[in-house]
Parts: C-alpha cells; structure tokens; sequence
C-alpha cells in the first residue's frame, strides 16, 4: 500500500492521539537505507538501544504484520504486536506503545521515535512533565545509539 | 468504517489508530484538496491532527465519518481563508491556470477561482455528493443559508466557466 502521509507526519498523529506520549527526533547522519537497517532488524538491534530489552523474536509475521516476544533485563516476557514498512515502524503491549518514523533527507535521516505507557498510573510525588521530561531524554539517547549503530556499528 | 477499531482507537489501542489513519487520510486529503487547494498539504495535516485529538470526545463511534468530514471541513476552510489573506491577489486569481493547455480551464480549477465559502458548498454538493442538509450539518449553518450560498456560487461558477 501506498502511504498516503509522510511517516513523520503520521507520527505526529499518532502522537496527538496518545496523551502523555513522549516523542523525540534527530536527523541522523546516515542515509535512509542504513538507518532503516538498524530499526528494521528488530531481534538484533533492539536490545543495543532500548536499555529495558533483553530479547526480542519475531514469533509471526504476515506482511507488515508481526507478533513479538519481548524479555526485558528482568527476565519477563511480554507479547507486543507490531506493524513494519519502510519508514514506519509500530510495536505495542498491553502496556507500552513504541513508533518509530523515518523520513530520507539526502545522506541524511530523520528519525523520530515515540514511547506511551498505556494507562499508566500516577507516579506519586513525580509531575507529569518530570516524567516527560526524562522519557524524552531517554528517547533522545536511544537515537543516538541508532545513529551510532546506523553509521559504524551495524555488524 | 469498522465500528470497533473506531471503539478501539479512542481507547488509546496504537494499532487501531494506524488502521484508522490509514482509512481517513485519503478521504481528508482530497477534501483539502477541494476546498484549500493552495495549502492542502497542511491543511490535511491539521485537519487529521485535530480528528485524533478529538477522538475521545466523539460519542457515538459510528458517527467518526460525519465527524471527520465536519472537522476536516472547518480546517479546511480556515486554511484556505489564511492563505487567501496572505497571497497577493494576482496570485489568487491566476491559481490553477499555468498549466492547462490552450487556455482551458477544468472544474476543480474554476471551483478553486471562487470566494472560499462558495467554494465549500459547491465542492460538497457537486464533488462530494452531500446534500443540502448534510452540508449545513457540516458547517454548522442552516439548511437555508446554504441553499442561497448554493445559488450564488452556481452564478459565479458559470461566470467564471464562461469567462
């Protein structure tokens, strides 16, 4: 299917629709092709950026339709189901919702990269914008450990 | 439009609102298309943003198209009001004209030549297929006021038709 609107763009949707979503971008200095390499090798790239992540399998896949197994640094399993294309990337659990989007600006990319906890309780003591505030800074390192992966690390 | 992925989607469910984009991005950028054709870019942007927002507060899920189309309607026409203020008249009045061919001038390039409140209500009953009330539903006037604007934006089609 021919998407209709620009990643980045639906990634701004997707965002408006999920109060409290932290987002973040960066423009990578690597070309679409080998950034997209990185977010699409999921088993193994996610666990060398996403700090929680231990394992990840793919269990089923149809089209731009998978299912996930994913086993954080503290042994437990969660299912996540996902959606991958060039471009666009979605993974979502019962508790969290991760998106990734790529746009290709030349040799350069930009990446953008969304984290939801779904129906999070309050943290006590802690402001929402506190922990905004830390999601988002959690995210921009992660980007910058695509990059690095994306630009001499893919191997 | 499946109810249920609509029911989904304002439950914060991401996949449901992927699927939902996918099912309304191409009818809202067309809308934008019609009624703000010099900014329908950002117009399906906002409009499309807005509908997400919005999601929660829609009641009924099977009301999301009617609901959609009003909101994209009402971003629409806010945009193209903005960009009709900004671009210089001769710019207003030569749009759409460059590229046709031996000074022929197709439908949707007359349509875009009117004033903007023409425009939506003879997009929306000639290009959309809405009646007369469904358009007054839209744009939140009465059945009446869009009869007479109807009536008027006919007259200046055909004036700029047969200009």
């Amino acid at each position: 299917m021919t998407d209709p609107i620009d990643p980045i763009d639906r990634l701004a949707i997707l965002a408006a629709a999920l109060p409290g979503a932290a987002v973040a971008q960066r423009r990578i200095a690597a070309p679409f092709d080998a950034v997209w390499r990185v977010i699409a090798d999921m088993e193994n790239a996610t666990p060398r950026y996403e700090p929680g992540v231990a394992e990840v399998r793919v269990i089923e896949q149809s089209g731009e339709f998978l299912r996930l197994l994913v086993r954080d640094t503290a042994g437990r399993e969660d299912a996540m189901d996902a959606r991958l294309r060039p471009g666009w990337c979605l993974m979502q659990s019962a508790t969290i919702v991760i998106a990734f989007a790529a746009r290709g600006m030349g040799d350069e990319t930009l990446l953008a990269h969304l984290e939801h906890r779904r129906a999070r309780p309050p943290v006590p003591g802690r402001s929402g914008s506190d922990e905004n505030r830390a999601a988002v800074a959690k995210i921009d390192q992660e980007l910058r450990t695509i990059e690095r992966l994306a630009t001499h690390d893919s191997h | 439009m499946d109810p249920a992925i609509v029911a989904a989607a304002q439950q914060g469910d991401a996949l449901a609102l992927d699927r939902l984009l996918d099912e309304l991005a191409p009818y809202v950028r067309r809308l934008c298309a019609r009624i703000a054709p010099a900014a329908a870019d950002d117009a399906a942007q906002e409009a499309l943003l807005a509908i997400f927002r919005g999601l929660p507060s829609l009641r009924a899920a099977e009301a999301i198209m009617t609901w959609a189309r009003s909101v994209t309607i009402r971003t629409a026409i806010r945009l193209a009001r903005e960009h009709d203020l900004e671009a210089p008249a001769d710019e207003t009045l030569t749009y759409g004209y460059a590229d046709s061919p031996e000074g022929l001038v197709d439908i949707d390039d007359a349509l875009a030549r009117l004033p903007v409140a023409q425009r939506v209500v003879l997009v929306l009953r000639t290009r959309e297929g809405l009646s007369e009330q469904e358009i007054a539903t839209a744009l939140g006037i009465p059945a009446g006021t869009v009869k007479s604007r109807l009536h008027r934006a006919r007259a200046a089609f055909r004036e700029v038709w047969e200009s």
